[in-house]
């Protein structure tokens, strides 16, 4: 599975209750459909840590990098190049 | 006369037209704007037909359209109702029907709450564009000539609080309870117009409430941020800003030291913080003072019934009474009493009961809870604890099975009722667990009508659609029986400490 298709299936499963692909479209705003709190969030960066082995500092818990999934698949890309 | 809210708001608009209000973004309104939109409101809401009394539902997000709602509905004379803006129809629909409101005012995008609006058949106004049969926000508008003064002592604001569909609980506030409180948590915290705050608490609860007021009454200012999804942003507003004070409850804190080093900030500016929305560990709360050593801490103790605040903890005793919620505001009167209704002596733990001009009307619409809760004046909170010998309180739980996740209270039954609709469900049983950041976490004891017969993603799901999402258990067991009583009836505190064990 890919890294975008396993993250949705994280965010499905754990926030959306289901296997639905189409209940979450990437590029939906994680927060402003109410997907996410804060502790979801702290599960989710979790999830990445664990799964991925990457760390995933203070100032990178920005929307720029967390609110989707594409951004988030985009994220973990980059953290894995380096 | 009494204070008014409406009156606070208008003397700081006359006084500091040109002060800031609110701070959303790159967007800053100012005490002049916001008494003019307040006014606009009030003119619009009266036009149209609202009368005193009417009740208007307020399911705004933070924000200015929120503050001149919520002043301006006040001065038409009504009645507010803010509320949860994360909840579902379901609530919502309750809600409405409970108040019998008339008005709503919410976001274009709540679904949720613009489908109840419209199977009760309310009038809608809606921000951020214009919803199918609603009206524009910016389209409420008319004179509205300054003579009118509402009674202080009149029904102003109900506040919902956890309660089930079986027993509702519309705390019902008159702008005199609100002011009151107001004056005595401006006095205790020294703030001045000079003070500013970044709130993340929504205005909808009584915690934030309270922000929203005492900030009004003095001409200070509010940086609005959205929520702590994003921890490291908020600290960094807070720095940008250089606000004065921050409000957080024990997950707020736990969250920002947790993810958040603080020192990397520039938190100088900031003067103090305020604590309040259950108990705060004694690890926590000295974690907090070691990150931010300037700040004064103010752990306070209240509930929506009392306005906000019953007690506060001046920060000089923080050390010398650590654990306690600190001594009763100027003017309230707090009183342990015993099973039997008698005075306790100091440190002899009971009930809490209060007293005092913050303490509510009632609950809207239900006589025997308000009964039960208001006796010769004397509001019982439900919460048990102790007196010590300076008056100082310390809180030893509740005797309610009501859980404390993050800043919202839940009621068990609320969620019960929800996973019973499952055919598939037999029985059901809800408790607050310990959890390190919420404080308690839900979960969820289910016994199947046959084995092998739940899928406990359909159940989070079927929650979700019916639930706001801070409702949604956490954990689900599925279990062959619940412990019960010989009369049938749940054990709640042997599923808890199962739960410990």
């Amino acid at each position: 599975m890919s890294s975008k298709s396993e993250i949705k299936q994280f965010i499905l499963g754990n926030y959306l209750f289901t296997n639905d692909e189409s209940a979450l479209a990437d590029d939906d705003s994680l927060l402003q459909k109410g997907i996410v709190d804060s502790t979801g969030m702290l599960e989710l960066i979790m999830h990445l840590e664990e799964k991925y082995g990457i760390k995933v500092a203070e100032d990178e818990m920005v929307p720029a990098n967390l609110d989707s999934v594409v951004k988030i698949t985009a994220f973990l890309e980059r953290k894995l190049a380096k | 006369m009494s204070a008014t809210l409406v009156a606070n708001l208008r003397s700081t608009a006359g006084r500091t037209p040109d002060q800031v209000a609110l701070v959303k973004g790159e967007r800053a309104v100012t005490y002049g704007a916001l008494w003019s939109m307040a006014c606009r409101f009030a003119g619009g809401l009266r036009t149209a037909g609202f009368a005193a009394g009417d009740r208007l539902a307020l399911g705004l997000e933070n924000s200015a359209e929120y503050v001149a709602a919520y002043y301006g509905t006040l001065l038409a004379g009504g009645i507010v109702v803010p509320l949860n803006v994360a909840a579902k129809a379901r609530d919502f629909e309750f809600w409405l029907k409970h108040c019998a409101a008339s008005w709503v005012v919410c976001s274009a995008e709540n679904r949720e709450l613009l489908a109840a609006a419209a199977s009760i058949g309310t009038k809608v106004v809606t921000t951020g564009g214009v919803a199918p049969g609603a009206m524009a926000f910016t389209d409420i508008e008319g004179e509205f000539g300054d003579r009118a003064t509402p009674d202080a002592h009149a029904p102003a604001c109900i506040l919902y609080t956890s309660g089930t569909t079986g027993s509702p609980k519309g705390v019902l506030l008159s702008q005199h309870n609100i002011a009151s409180n107001t004056d005595a948590i401006v006095t205790y915290l020294g703030l001045t117009a000079t003070d500013s705050i970044v709130c993340v608490l929504p205005f909808y609860y009584s915690y934030g409430n309270s922000v929203l007021h005492t900030h009004v009454k003095v001409g200070a200012k509010i940086v609005l941020d959205d929520n702590l999804v994003y921890p490291h942003k908020v600290v960094d507003n807070i720095a940008r800003s250089r606000v004065t004070g921050f409000a957080g409850v024990p997950s707020t804190f736990a969250l920002l030291l947790g993810r958040v080093t603080l020192k990397d900030f520039d938190l100088s500016a900031l003067r103090y913080l305020t604590q309040a929305g259950g108990a705060m560990s004694v690890a926590t709360t000295q974690k907090l003072r070691e990150a931010l050593p300037r700040a004064a801490l103010y752990v306070m103790y209240g509930q929506t019934e009392a306005s906000a605040r019953l007690t506060y903890l001046p920060p000089a005793d923080l050390d010398r009474k650590l654990g306690s919620v600190g001594i009763a505001l100027p003017g309230i009167e707090l009183e342990v009493r015993s099973e039997t209704g008698e005075r306790c002596a100091a440190m002899q733990t009971g009930t809490v009961w209060a007293h005092g001009p913050n303490v509510m009307c009632g609950y809207w619409d239900n006589p025997e809870a308000t009964a039960k809760t208001l006796q010769g004046g004397w509001l019982n909170t439900g919460d048990v604890g102790y007196l010590d010998a300076d008056g100082f309180l310390f809180l030893a739980g509740r005797r309610s099975d009501m859980i404390k996740t993050g800043a919202h209270r839940v009621h068990p039954k609320d969620v019960e009722e929800v996973i019973e609709e499952l055919a598939e469900v037999a029985e059901v049983a809800v408790v607050g667990v310990d959890d390190e950041l919420l404080g308690q976490a839900i979960k969820a004891f289910v016994v199947a009508r046959s084995p092998g017969g739940i899928d406990v993603m359909q159940l989070k799901a079927h929650c979700r659609q019916r639930l706001a999402n801070y409702k949604i258990p956490k954990y689900v067991d599925l279990v062959g029986s619940l412990p019960k009583t010989a009369s049938g009836k749940i054990r709640r505190h042997e599923l808890v400490e199962r739960q410990t064990e």
